[in-house]
């Protein structure tokens, strides 16, 4: 059974339609590849699924239940997490409580079983020195912080904003095989944006291609990055 | 938008003003535009510091004040007229409202919200307490005989003075539309309230437009305060309610909306002395304010939501 | 270890405190009592702030919880000292039907709300003539427990211990995370499972409790109060100053900057009669400029970098 599903989503702001009748599901174990060209809707699609935003239309449901208008703290309590394309950390928090506030927050922990499993997850990603303030963290460090603090949440699915961004080539390698590592453990659901072809080919089991708010092709990164639609969506957007 | 809120309230003020004239006395109409003149006058260099620089300027009921005292000051020691004094007293506000920008509010522009809203409240309290200290709290008043003119149509009689006040906020409102639109200078600092990193990079000196902002409007400010002495006793908090009174009218024209000011403040105006006319209400006039800011920002918030 | 010093601190304070009355005299304590009361009311505006809200409404509830309480007592008949957990429970559950409407505003808008609330307070008892008192203010026939001077000073100091205890708790518990979360990021606050709203109404219930209870502890304690006096601006001047100068974001930052310009301003009082409160303006003005962490902010960035540099020639000498 799908972990999550959307019908006909749609988000219009005052006129321009972001997001166009998507309709799309996620399956446990699977890391989904979200493409698409830039201004395609890809991180509205997911603030639709996270609730940072709530659609026009359309419906999704999670394990079965509706969600399509629950708020967003509740869908994360529900096992639904995120990153954010433009980095999120809470300055005035320290790295732990930065990764504590997702297990605080959507399991219920104390602050002492947070803090135990912050830093189990932490260690998991290889995440040290966990007392410093997130300004002396490296991108790569916030980057790790980041997807620390979603999986605290204990999430069941989750959503990975351009992670790869602004990471070199080694960073990269690393953080594929750690995402892997993560969604076969943990048995997650895992949905990708990301611009690098070659991270979508690495790590994902299958993509959705979305162009000006349409999903235009669905399929494993082979048949479709062959899809003639797809290619003249990423030529048109270089043009 | 800000047509279809221009003319909400509009319709708003004709439907009050109407009801009030078929079914009561008119003196509610004609102090109410009275009022609603001074306060429009007030808020309108407030809007305009809001609008383009982005500061809610928490001081901006002492400026007035302040300019209200030089004004008691020149007129006392040369016997000037306000209408005289006001001259020289909006060029040192407009001095002193530039120093007040180059030496506090521009150091504080990329801080957060909150340390700007913080810094002003303290120049208030410091602009305030500073009168409180040279001129003790007692009030001052100085009278003049233009003042009471007065009109008599059939029955009724009634103060025409005050209608200075509106004819000022008209030619604020116009006067402003002409330099925004007609010069250079004004079209940069529209350009740099719409988007001060756009403006900045097509090469126009954003601190420099900021500055000359401040300046215009604490020049009117100034202006206005040398008039309110015609009007009104002054003591160091008399300018306190006109910022939030000031701030109320903006909110509910929209920012950045300056002719919406005139309509907001009809209806402010016209409320209140709907309430003052009445022996049992006179003493809730004052809450009509408060209540309409209260509404028009969870009506705003609302309505965001939504949208 | 860092742990035990600092809880020993604070109990041999507290009973310094608590023993004030044995070695002071009538007018130093008075002097104490306005102090606390300040402390008090900086501690719980800083609480608030924790979340990014800037509250401009002090006075408003400490006015709102001093007449609860001497209304009670007048009209009601109320025990004194119940009157002032009657005014307590009062102010937070106004703070809890208030707060639906006005928590869903942010920034310079919720400020101005908070102010013009607090006006809307002081004109409706204003013109409650018949019930409140009206300009004139209401008198209570006799001061709580006699006018006691010690009695008075452990009552407020009773109240300066609860305000304390709350933000310690705020600092100690999941409520830091949620109001740190809510400050730096209401989004990522969101998709981690922090309820948004929850958490601002919790603190301002909680606050305006705590300021609704200050201003009853100081209404038995004067015996009496009118609109002007019990929404004085001062009431949310001074706590906002002390505050910000000892150092936002804490408890210990208020007290500090409450003991240094609450000592300042009652030798300021006596020496500028008129128009003392510049200081106050002056000293927002330049901390907002100069140092925004204030006191307790500096004094511990100056000892992280002298921790850095004693760690770095440590290094050294290895």
């Amino acid at each position: 059974m799908s972990k999550l599903t959307t019908t006909g989503l749609t988000k219009a702001f005052s006129g321009l339609v972001a997001v166009n009748n998507v309709s799309f599901h996620m399956d446990e174990g699977e890391i989904l590849g979200i493409i698409g060209p830039n201004g395609a809707g890809k991180t509205t699609f997911i603030h639709l699924v996270s609730g940072i935003l709530l659609p026009t239309s359309g419906s999704i449901t999670f394990k079965g239940n509706d969600i399509t208008y629950a708020p967003a703290h509740v869908r994360s309590r529900m096992g639904i997490a995120r990153t954010y394309q433009l980095i999120h950390p809470l300055e005035n928090l320290k790295v732990i409580e930065n990764v504590m506030v997702g297990a605080v927050f959507s399991k219920d922990k104390s602050l002492k079983e947070a803090r135990k499993s912050a830093e189990a997850i932490c260690a998991e990603l290889e995440l040290g020195r966990l007392e410093r303030d997130t300004a002396q963290l490296s991108i790569l460090e916030i980057k790790k912080m980041e997807i620390a603090r979603a999986l605290a949440n204990e999430p069941e699915v989750l959503f990975l904003d351009e992670v790869m961004a602004g990471l070199n080539s080694d960073e990269t390698k690393q953080l594929i095989a750690t995402v892997q590592r993560i969604a076969r453990e943990r048995k997650l659901a895992v949905g990708v944006v990301e611009h690098v072809m070659g991270v979508i080919r690495e790590l994902t089991h299958r993509v959705i291609v979305l162009e000006a708010g349409e999903l235009i092709a669905e399929g494993t990164y082979e048949t479709v990055s062959k899809n003639p639609r797809v290619i003249e969506a990423y030529l048109g957007g270089a043009a | 938008m800000a047509k279809k809120r221009n003319a909400t309230i509009l319709v708003a003020v004709i439907t009050v003003a109407a009801v009030v004239i078929l079914f009561w006395r008119p003196t509610v109409l004609i102090y109410g535009l009275q009022a609603a003149g001074l306060y429009a006058s007030i808020a309108i260099p407030m809007g305009l510091i809001l609008g383009i620089v982005h500061i809610v300027n928490l001081a901006h009921g002492e400026f007035m004040m302040l300019a209200a005292y030089a004004t008691f000051m020149v007129c006392q020691a040369f016997g000037l007229d306000p209408f005289v004094a006001m001259v020289p007293v909006a060029l040192v506000t407009a001095a002193f409202g530039f120093m007040i920008y180059k030496l506090t509010i521009r150091q504080a522009l990329k801080s957060p919200e909150l340390n700007q809203l913080i810094l002003t409240f303290g120049i208030s309290i410091a602009i305030t307490q500073l009168i409180n200290l040279s001129f003790t709290s007692q009030t001052r008043k100085m009278s003049f005989d233009y003042v009471s003119a007065s009109v008599d149509i059939g029955e009724l009689s009634f103060g025409i003075y005050n209608f200075v006040f509106v004819v000022i906020a008209i030619l604020m409102v116009i006067g402003l539309r002409l330099y925004l639109t007609k010069t250079i200078s004004g079209k940069a600092a529209l350009a740099v309230g719409q988007n001060p990193k756009g403006a900045s990079i097509v090469g126009i000196d954003v601190d420099k437009t900021y500055g000359f902002v401040f300046a215009l409007a604490s020049g009117m400010i100034g202006m206005m305060g040398a008039l309110f002495i015609t009007r009104s006793s002054i003591f160091p908090g008399v300018g306190g309610p006109f910022t939030m009174k000031s701030f109320c009218l903006i909110a509910m024209a929209g920012v950045g909306n300056i002719p919406g000011i005139l309509g907001a403040s009809v209806l402010l105006g016209i409320s209140e002395n709907f309430l003052k006319a009445f022996r049992g209400t006179r003493g809730w006039a004052d809450i009509v304010f408060f209540v309409l800011i209260i509404t028009v920002i969870l009506g705003r918030s609302i309505k965001g939501k939504k949208a | 270890m860092k742990f035990k010093t600092s809880y020993l601190v604070a109990a041999v304070v507290a009973a310094i405190m608590i023993a004030f009355p044995t070695f002071l005299g009538a007018y130093p304590l008075n002097v104490a009592r306005s102090v606390m009361t300040y402390m008090a009311l900086a501690i719980t505006w800083d609480m608030l702030l924790r979340s990014g809200q800037i509250s401009f409404g002090i006075a408003g509830l400490f006015g709102l919880g001093s007449y609860a309480s001497i209304l009670a007592v007048l009209r009601g008949g109320m025990d004194p000292l119940l009157s002032i957990v009657f005014a307590t429970v009062f102010s937070g559950a106004m703070a809890y039907a208030l707060g639906f409407a006005i928590l869903r505003l942010r920034a310079m808008y919720f400020s101005i709300t908070t102010l013009a609330l607090m006006e809307i307070f002081r004109i409706v008892i204003h013109n409650m003539h018949d019930f409140s008192g009206g300009p004139e203010g209401v008198v209570l026939p006799t001061v709580i427990f006699g006018g006691n001077a010690s009695a008075l000073y452990w009552l407020c100091l009773g109240g300066l211990f609860i305000t304390i205890g709350a933000s310690w708790f705020f600092e100690k518990s999941k409520m830091h995370l949620a109001l740190t979360a809510i400050r730096n990021d209401e989004t990522s606050a969101r998709s981690n499972g922090v309820n948004i709203f929850k958490y601002l109404l919790i603190t301002f219930v909680v606050t305006s409790a705590m300021q609704g209870m200050m201003g009853a502890i100081q209404v038995q304690s004067y015996g009496f109060t009118a609109p002007d006096t019990a929404f004085d601006a001062n009431f949310t001047l001074l706590p906002l100053a002390i505050a910000l100068l000892g150092g936002i974001h804490s408890t210990v930052g208020p007290m500090a900057g409450a003991v240094l310009l609450g000592v300042a301003a009652e030798w300021l009082k006596l020496k500028i009669p008129y128009g003392h409160l510049i200081v106050y303006g002056i000293i927002i003005i330049l901390v907002i400029l100069f140092m925004p962490q204030g006191i307790v902010g500096m004094i511990r960035r100056a000892g992280r970098a002298a921790g850095r540099a004693g760690k770095q020639t440590g290094a050294n000498h290895e």
